[in-house]
């Protein structure tokens, strides 16, 4: 997973992920067996040449095909592997924030007035704003910004407390200690917002699926049991391709991080 | 072998026939699959992105850190839910409306305009609300004429200033400070004669006292003291001594900020009775008293148009949306309220004018804006694009909320330039903006 500039997916393709998940997994095998579809009628007579007069040209379309395969499934099934790692590190990212500024809240609410109901509505006004305005962005693919200026507003009036009492020091130390716990996977997170496979691999990807269909049209065989195997394997190639583009964005789509953690702090922070 | 070949050719014929059926049938079944589907797929997608208006962007300008972030932060807020309520309501000419929330870091002279010329320039903001200092509004303004947006400005100040490019939501001195001093002339409020000024020494407090002297004046009244200390300052103990000395027996205090927390405390040292010497201050809201002892300021007074203790069903209504949407701990204060009902009425100029466009929303202003507000109904007065307010006055209570002792019959029409104080000097931009008098000088370094 690298940093955002090296992530392409070009984002003038982002907007697939504004379709909800079932329709996208049917768009991604709808094309790709389109694509072997219209290739079976127009290219496959091209290709076929090739091996027109080769005998056994089957078998040996059939090895060829074998060990791509190999290479190209493991190559596939390396990158969902990672793309699904992508997500649980952003989940986990978001739970640890969301768990460090509970914390926080506990640790800030012992502190005397008006220091303590200042970071606490500093808080509030944080995990507000992260529920409210950031993830809406983030599921848009950009880095909500305005958290820093709130993060550096709680960090501000945190370091303003002078402690006066022993007890005050050691709650303030565990307080800055969560603080930054608090910072640490805040960063995490949106780091998250726009990682992503390299264009690299998605080429890789394409290319690869472009030319085990390629090997398919080159098999002799009845035209309709072309469409129909060949077919399968298309729909096959399309949905392990949507199951890498859907993950492959923690924050985008249907299925994608909730702010549900937050959420559910902030409305313990609204209990009176 | 000759029959061979009609065989041959028949299969091969056959052949042709199945492909060509079955290619026939392929396209039939897949241009009925994507006529059946393609609804499915695609419906309230249109092309994958929901269909949503272009959103209106507004820019909120207020200090998010620094000295000034705890005032300017609830203000901020108000305008947040203001916006939020607007939105649920359907927005504004069918659009919805966005926010920037740039941080100017409570740096009044430099900071403010920079991050507003962003607002405007880059961000392509359509009206600019917040600004907390004299300083900061001053340095904003132009920046707003230039880029032709208008400024809501939802802060008390000191009138002297009538922009052609802001709408000026706080009260001025003849709304907030004149009718204070004139209860404490009046038997309601002692009567008392022996009054001293203490104020924080920039724009405000100058000019505000500017005012209240050449008001005291024309009732043959002159201060018994006056005195500025810089913001920020904790050494109050001498101006108390002073106070004492002069044998005040009503204090009026333009103090600033964190000051008031030292000033508070040495008034209460020295044993200052507020049924004997009370203090008036222009610049202590809900926000600010809980930074203040309740046994060093309750009994005192404030002066202000709104309080969290309106009793009216609009305030409670709009105090319990705050709470609910901000914490059950929060407050709301008088530039909250002006903050948030500056909002309502741009949105009603906006709709009225049908228009973005500056001009358009000023005259729509001009032609009289009423909204309903949490402190009553807000209207704009077209001539000084001033907000015409009630005047209240708060005994402070130990709960940290204000009791209202007296409110002013009616609205009180602004005056940015009060005769008494800046003779000749009229604003009224139905006619062409302001009347220029001869040149006022106000004491001290402003």
């Amino acid at each position: 997973m690298d940093a955002p500039s090296l992530s392409l997916l070009p984002h003038d393709w982002f907007w697939l992920y504004d379709i909800p998940t079932h329709r996208l997994a049917i768009l991604f095998v709808a094309s790709f067996v389109g694509f072997y579809w219209v290739g079976c009628v127009f290219l496959r007579p091209i290709l076929r040449q090739f091996v027109k007069y080769n005998a056994g040209a089957n078998d040996i379309i059939g090895y060829v095909l074998s060990c791509f395969g190999v290479f190209y499934g493991l190559l596939l099934g390396l990158i969902a592997v990672t793309a699904y790692q992508n997500v649980a590190d952003a989940g986990a990212s978001v739970t640890r924030e969301a768990a460090a500024l509970s914390a926080l809240y506990e640790d800030v609410s012992r502190y005397p007035d008006p220091y303590g109901q200042n970071l606490r509505w500093l808080l509030r006004d944080y995990t507000r704003y992260v529920i409210r305005y950031a993830w809406p962005l983030q599921r848009r693919g950009i880095i909500p910004q305005e958290g820093t200026i709130r993060v550096d507003a709680f960090h501000e009036e945190l370091l303003d407390f002078q402690p006066g009492t022993p007890a005050e020091e050691i709650l303030h130390a565990e307080a800055l200690r969560q603080f930054n716990h608090f910072l640490e996977a805040r960063r995490t997170r949106l780091f998250s917002v726009t990682s992503g496979l390299p264009a690299s691999m998605w080429y890789v990807m394409f290319l690869g699926a472009i030319l085990t269909l390629a090997i398919c049209w080159l098999f002799e065989m009845r035209f309709v049991t072309q469409l129909v195997l060949g077919g399968i394997l298309a729909a096959y190639l399309g949905l392990m391709m949507f199951l890498i583009f859907d993950m492959n964005q923690p924050f985008r789509g249907d299925v994608s991080i909730s702010p549900e953690a937050f959420e559910s702090i902030f409305q313990r922070m609204n209990e009176e | 072998m000759k029959p061979a070949v009609p065989a041959i050719r028949s299969r091969e014929s056959q052949s042709r026939v199945t492909r060509r059926r079955s290619l026939g049938a392929g396209a039939a079944a897949t241009l009925a699959a994507a006529r059946t589907l393609a609804p499915a797929l695609f419906t309230g997608c249109s092309l994958g992105l929901p269909a949503r208006a272009r959103p209106i962007m507004l820019g909120l300008l207020h200090s998010q850190t620094g000295t000034l972030a705890i005032s300017e932060t609830s203000v901020r807020d108000a305008e947040i839910l203001a916006i939020e309520e607007i939105n649920a309501a359907g927005g504004v000419l069918g659009r919805p409306l966005e926010f920037r929330c740039p941080d100017p870091k409570s740096r009044s002279a430099d900071l403010f305009p920079k991050r507003a010329r962003h607002l405007c320039e880059e961000d392509g903001v359509a009206a600019l609300f917040g600004c907390w200092t004299s300083t900061s509004r001053k340095a904003v303004i132009p920046v707003c004429t230039e880029f032709d947006r208008l400024l809501f400005y939802p802060v008390q100040y000191e009138g002297n200033e009538s922009a052609s490019h802001c709408i000026y939501g706080g009260s001025v001195p003849n709304q907030q400070i004149l009718p204070a001093v004139d209860w404490l002339l009046s038997s309601a409020g002692g009567p008392r004669r022996r009054i001293f000024l203490v104020g924080s020494d920039y724009i405000f407090p100058r000019t505000a006292n500017f005012v209240v002297k050449k008001h005291l004046a024309a009732r043959g009244i002159e201060p018994v003291g006056e005195a500025y200390f810089p913001l920020g300052h904790r050494q109050f103990r001498g101006v108390v001594e002073m106070i004492g000395a002069s044998r005040a027996d009503a204090v009026l205090s333009t103090v600033n900020g964190d000051s008031n927390v030292a000033l508070f405390e040495e008034f209460a040292a020295a044993g200052i009775d507020p049924e004997k010497v009370p203090v008036i201050s222009t610049s202590i809201g809900e926000d600010e008293l809980r930074h203040l002892a309740p046994r060093e300021v309750a009994g005192h007074y404030a002066a202000s148009s709104y309080f969290q203790s309106v009793a009216t069903d609009p305030n409670r209504d709009w105090v319990g949306r705050f709470r609910r949407e901000f914490g059950y701990d929060r407050v709301t204060s008088d530039p909250m309220e002006a903050a948030s009902t500056l909002v309502h009425a741009w949105k009603a100029a906006v709709e009225r004018a049908g228009s973005l466009d500056t001009a358009a929303v000023r005259q729509a202003l001009s032609a009289g804006i009423e909204v309903p507000g949490p402190g009553g109904p807000f209207r704009i007065d077209p001539k000084t694009q001033h907000a015409v307010k009630r005047f209240r006055l708060g005994r402070i209570r130990p709960d940290r909320q204000f009791d209202i002792v007296h409110e002013s019959a009616a609205t009180i029409e602004p005056d940015p330039y009060p005769q008494s104080a800046f003779p000749g000097w009229k604003c009224d931009w139905t006619k062409g903006g302001i009347e220029q008098g001869p040149e006022v000088r106000i004491d001290g370094d402003v």
